[in-house]
């Protein structure tokens, strides 16, 4: 395949002065050797092997068929949020390798759903989880270990239910509040810079902890709303931050959730809920998940989502230990579903 | 933070002043300005990203052992009432903005005076051994009241020695502002409330209310200005609450509910709702709702409207609520008969 030399990623004075030296495309390029390509070109000997390098990390890659990458995304698994009908709805749970957005007002249950996920991704994987670490992004300051606990020993409690054999209750003797806590990794941000350099050093993290599969940020509004001067620096921020999280959900094979605020929009004579960052940003998540009120019952609705079809699903926040905890009280899973699913 | 000379000199020429700057811009940006090579704005950005950093990713479980060394109750202000402390999970959270509205008469400033004595205790006592600084714009300060919720306190904190009830000298330790003003609201707490925090005499900030200003001072067409302020306002309360490990306090108003879609905003248990709207709901972490009911309890000579406190939402408690009254000594929890 001939890929244009505009499209490697190289600093844009460099590509203009290949194409003026009549480089057009990488075939071009690959059997050059820096000195010639100096010569030829009259870029500098450093410049030279930059774009050898570049030329030669991109003719590594191969294109795959759509049955291979069928392959790959059957290999890896959804993070199951133990609610029922949402799992249903999304077809097992949250997809890893994707980018996820939760949006919702204040109080509907969006951080209790990012804090089921951080424990739900450490699931063992004979339980069918993807017992992966977790690294959240808390930029408003709502993780509270406490809550955290409630939902480690919730879900501890459930699993040990399903245990049927050997394996499974081998990997319960590890699977204890403390290995859970212990695998969550915790980063406040307090202004949207530190949020995009922690962003930025995050592959050096991965590195050092390969088996982090669940990225939060809870919530991605919240250090850009700082930015109410300057909008249009606001855009080109968010834009980054959306190609910085596809781009880490796609090669770390991580999957990316972020909770969004919603705002009031005006059009004609009526107000409606949608969600904030504006237009562009909805664009950036691959699966789009609104939590709203009716009445007394929580909903969950699929706003966006490629691979799913829409539905709206009832779900509960229950279980919440007393102070003094009563131990006969009955303990279900953090969050459980209960009703039916209505399609739209 | 660079490596060598010729690339500081030419991120001057680019002028970047701050190792912030340099985040804000992205990497081709950054290529086009710097004139440097692909891999020497990667390692501009780590080397600024690094710098940027506060704190390592820190894993729950330290957070855990490490909450759990410091006093239990340094993390919460005790509200000096067990049943609303058993509500709220041991008090006020620390570190940040928890609100509390209801209409005129349901008892929230009462409670204010009361956390603003309980934070004068010392952690095993549920307080967090500082002072309070009170900022009113709607009223003058009911000092009257305040005297006698001192008075009162060996009744209502009965747990606490007497000895210590006796030497605590409360009224010392509560710092009253008045603000008229949107402006000098921001002024108190941009410039003043900063240098008492500093130097450890406050620890609990009461905002009472956060709405009035906000309600007079603007039409009903300028909205953006106002969700501006509001943010402006809302911003500085995050940072004195995380920079100080204070508490924040905001008293608000109500609004009636009208039409069908601020139903959407949560579940309606009654016909009010918070004022400011959702710009505002947005920034607090606790919101907590006192409700006055048509029932009187009484007790002794004395007699008070029931009231209702309710947790509206918070990420660490269940919607609840608990039977409250406000007697001579203070705001305590009514357990009826069933």
């Amino acid at each position: 395949m001939r890929r244009p030399i505009f499209s490697l990623k190289l600093s844009p004075s460099l590509k203009v002065k290949l194409v003026q030296a009549g480089f057009q495309f990488t075939s071009d390029l690959v059997d050059l050797s820096p000195l010639q390509l100096t010569r030829d070109a009259g870029v500098s000997q450093q410049e030279a092997r930059e774009v050898l390098q570049a030329v030669r990390i991109h003719g590594d890659r191969v294109s795959l068929t759509g049955l291979e990458l069928l392959k790959k995304e059957e290999e890896l698994r959804s993070i199951v949020t133990f609610c029922s009908q949402l799992d249903g709805a999304l077809d097992g749970g949250l997809p890893v390798g994707k980018t996820t957005e939760i949006c919702g007002v204040p109080g509907v249950g969006k951080t209790q759903l990012c804090l089921q996920l951080a424990v739900d991704v450490q699931v063992p994987l004979c339980f069918g989880g993807v017992e992966g670490q977790v690294i959240f992004y808390d930029t408003e300051g709502s993780f509270l270990p406490q809550r955290v606990v409630d939902i480690a020993t919730a879900t501890i409690r459930h699993c040990s239910l399903l245990a049927e054999d050997e394996e499974q209750r081998v990997a319960m003797t590890t699977f204890t509040v403390e290995t859970i806590l212990s695998n969550i990794f915790l980063v406040r941000c307090h202004d949207f810079v530190e949020l995009m350099a922690e962003l930025h050093l995050l592959p050096d993290f991965l590195r050092d902890w390969p088996r982090v599969r669940l990225l939060v940020i809870d919530s991605v509004a919240f250090p850009f709303l700082q930015l109410f001067d300057d909008l249009s620096q606001r855009t080109r921020l968010l834009q980054g931050l959306s190609q910085q999280l596809i781009s880490i959900a796609t090669s770390h094979n991580m999957a990316v959730v972020v909770t969004n605020h919603m705002t009031t929009r005006l059009r004609g004579d009526q107000s409606h809920l949608v969600p904030a960052l504006g237009d562009l940003w909805g664009h950036a998540p691959t699966i789009r998940l609104l939590l709203h009120w009716d009445r007394t019952q929580r909903l969950a609705s699929i706003l966006k989502s490629p691979c799913h079809m829409a539905a709206t699903v009832q779900y509960q926040i229950t279980s919440w230990p007393r102070l003094l905890s009563d131990v006969s009280s009955p303990v279900l899973p953090a969050n459980s579903a209960a009703s039916q699913v209505t399609s739209r | 933070m660079c490596k060598n000379r010729s690339q500081w000199s030419t991120h001057i020429k680019a002028q970047l002043k701050s190792v912030r700057d340099v985040l804000y811009l992205s990497g081709p940006d950054l290529q086009r300005r710097t004139a440097l090579s692909c891999s020497e704005v990667q390692e501009l950005l780590t080397a600024a990203a690094a710098a940027c950093r506060r704190h390592r990713p820190t894993t729950a479980l330290q957070l855990h052992h490490s909450e759990r060394q410091r006093s239990k109750s340094s993390l919460r202000l005790s509200a000096a009432c067990p049943v609303l402390d058993l509500l709220l999970r041991g008090g006020l959270p620390v570190g940040a903005i928890t609100e509390l509205s209801g209409e005129s008469g349901a008892g929230k400033t009462q409670l204010g005076l009361q956390l603003c004595l309980s934070v004068q205790y010392p952690p095993e006592h549920g307080g967090l051994s500082s002072g309070a600084l009170y900022i009113c714009t709607e009223d003058q300060f009911p000092i009257r009241r305040l005297q006698q919720l001192i008075a009162g306190q060996s009744v209502l904190r009965s747990d606490v020695p007497s000895s210590l009830n006796s030497c605590l000298c409360f009224s010392d330790h509560i710092y009253i502002e008045h603000t008229a003003d949107l402006e000098s609201l921001k002024v108190c707490l941009s410039r003043r409330a900063p240098l008492l925090l500093g130097q450890g005499l406050v620890r609990l900030i009461v905002v009472d209310s956060v709405a009035s200003l906000f309600r007079c001072e603007f039409q009903a067409d300028d909205w953006l200005e106002r969700n501006k302020q509001l943010l402006i306002l809302s911003s500085m309360l995050h940072y004195l609450s995380q920079e100080f490990d204070a508490s924040v306090l905001c008293i608000n108003q109500v609004t009636d509910v009208f039409s069908q879609s601020a139903n959407s905003l949560g579940p309606s248990s009654s016909s009010v709702c918070p004022a400011l709207g959702l710009a505002w709901a947005n920034q607090v972490m606790v919101r907590l709702m006192m409700l006055r009911l048509q029932e009187t309890v009484s007790r002794g000579d004395e007699s008070s409207t029931l009231r209702r406190l309710e947790v509206v939402f918070a990420p660490h408690l269940a919607r609840d609520g608990r039977h409250v009254a406000v007697w001579r000594e203070g705001v305590r929890g009514v357990v009826l008969p069933e």
